[in-house]
């Protein structure tokens, strides 16, 4: 025990009352800067504030991903049209929007990581990690009618100028996909309400072999991949009923009806609908 | 099959080879841990003796034996430290969080009874093995979690102490956890777990004000506090 603890007791005593809590407030009131543990902790308040304001920093350039991939999104629903012309420009406009991302703005994450262990901040930016993979997957999608393996995306996180690369997680990438399969599923029943029913089949294909996909495999201690899963199949039911439906169903009635009989016969399971993120 | 079936080479596969890899590491990781959970464990049970009856050579044991067990400790995580791949401590970080947290918490504990002040980062970092290594190191808020810790264990110990009839020892850790108070007052805390265990401080802070005070109107408390308290008997 040092004096001066001694000395603070001392000083104590001419306080009226010595209730509980004021032992501590006045150990709080004595203490200085020049305290060894009171030294120790403001160098341990930088870090983590420099941590805490980092974090919020790339959850603030994911949130943009997330809109602007949220839009992209919405441009792409808008080629299911039979004018060719509007189809490609939506394409043209959707792929420099993409290139942007990439370019700019998850630049801006990789600036902000470089020299921190990514790991740690992958939460403040997986969200807009996936948002941008379902938008991109979709595009590549439509537009190709295929989907680029991790591999490939990859290469466009890594910045040679800079000489830094984006960590971009496996799990980011399979979840963008499980995302995915809401928006084909969307894209299915809108195809449906003009008349595009070849490509309904389609869809519904695709989706069908992404989630033999997911039933292949096997990740413990992944929560979130269940819950997507989950939504990828109640999407997955949805699609299916649509196309047993046009192949039963589609000699006898016109298609625009088609649309209102898949709805009314969606509306009972449509309480715990899709869009399980966020 | 049509070209849709890519989906499941092109990105499933990759995925599950990805998984498979990581599994195997995970593993490793796991039966580390498991050597170290051990050493672990001990130096918390001989740690114990501190509740029982006031022997201060019993707590000098103890404090060298777990210094000892220490080393096999440190030993654990230099295995550790070889499989972790290169920057990615906190793709992992979950295997040995808790026993780091632990871990500060006892070399925190052990510099406190031999020694009587607060333990540093670095010392901490040294004791658990992680100051030689290439990639791991002690997270700060494991550390803190550590010191979060210790409070609790040392309010229990001021109320023991009292019981084996050891007055001083409560006003110590009173003045020590005081100043740990304030030091986490200048923390800006994020609301995580960090935060919710520090909101239990103040009761152990409370706790331990409430033995010095019990101890202070019964004038029992060791040379100059008595007559603070005596004093203060007087006034009110």
């Amino acid at each position: 025990m040092s004096k001066r603890g001694y000395n603070k007791r001392h000083g104590k005593s001419k306080q009226s009352n010595p209730a509980v809590g004021d032992r501590a407030k006045e150990v709080l009131s004595n203490i200085d800067e020049n305290n060894e543990v009171i030294k120790m902790f403001l160098v341990f308040s930088k870090e983590l504030d420099d941590k805490h304001d980092r974090y919020e920093r790339i959850v603030k350039l994911s949130r943009d991903i997330t809109i602007e991939s949220k839009r992209i999104i919405f441009a792409l629903h808008s080629t299911s049209t039979d004018m060719e012309d509007k189809k490609q420009s939506v394409f043209e406009d959707v792929h420099t929007r993409l290139e942007n991302l990439m370019l700019k703005n998850f630049k801006q994450i990789a600036i902000e990581l470089k020299g921190h262990d990514p790991h740690l901040y992958h939460k403040a930016f997986t969200s807009g990690m996936q948002e941008f993979i379902e938008a991109l997957a979709f595009y590549q999608y439509l537009k190709y009618g295929e989907i680029q393996a991790w591999e490939k995306i990859n290469k466009n996180f890594i910045y040679d100028d800079e000489n830094i690369t984006l960590f971009f997680s496996h799990y980011d990438f399979i979840l963008g996909i499980a995302d995915l399969t809401g928006e084909l599923m969307r894209r299915c029943i809108n195809n449906l309400g003009i008349g595009n029913i070849e490509d309904c089949f389609r869809l519904c294909d695709c989706v069908k072999y992404i989630n033999t996909g997911f039933l292949g495999t096997m990740a413990p201690g992944h929560k979130e991949i269940g819950r997507k899963v989950y939504t990828l199949k109640q999407s997955l039911a949805k699609m299916e009923l649509v196309c047993y439906n046009l192949k039963i169903r589609g000699s006898e009635i016109p298609k625009h009806m088609l649309v209102a009989v898949l709805e009314t016969q969606q509306e009972m399971n449509n309480e715990e609908d899709d869009e399980g993120f966020y | 099959m049509d070209n849709t079936n890519i989906i499941i080479t092109n990105i499933f596969k990759p995925f599950q080879d990805h998984i498979n890899a990581e599994q195997d590491i995970r593993e490793e990781i796991r039966n580390i841990i498991k050597d170290i959970d051990k050493p672990l464990r001990e130096i918390v049970t001989q740690l114990q003796v501190i509740h029982h009856k006031e022997n201060s050579d019993q707590i000098n044991i103890a404090c060298l034996k777990s210094r000892e067990l220490f080393e096999d400790v440190r030993i654990g995580f230099s295995k550790l430290d070889k499989i972790i791949p290169d920057g990615q401590y906190y793709r992992y970080n979950d295997h040995w969080r808790f026993a780091t947290q632990r871990l500060s918490f006892l070399s925190a504990l052990i510099v406190f009874l031999e020694k009587g002040f607060l333990i540093d980062k670095d010392t901490a970092a040294d004791m658990i093995g992680f100051n030689n290594t290439l990639r791991l190191h002690l997270d700060i808020e494991d550390y803190l979690m550590g010191l979060l810790n210790l409070a609790t264990e040392l309010s229990r110990l001021a109320v023991n102490s009292v019981t084996y009839g050891n007055f001083s020892r409560p006003l110590e850790i009173s003045k020590f956890v005081a100043e740990l108070n304030a030091g986490f007052r200048l923390l800006n805390l994020k609301n995580d777990s960090l935060r919710k265990r520090f909101d239990v401080l103040k009761y152990d802070v409370k706790k331990i004000e409430e033995v010095v005070y019990d101890l202070s109107i019964r004038g029992l408390l060791p040379d100059g506090n008595t007559n603070a308290a005596a004093d203060n008997n007087g006034e009110t």
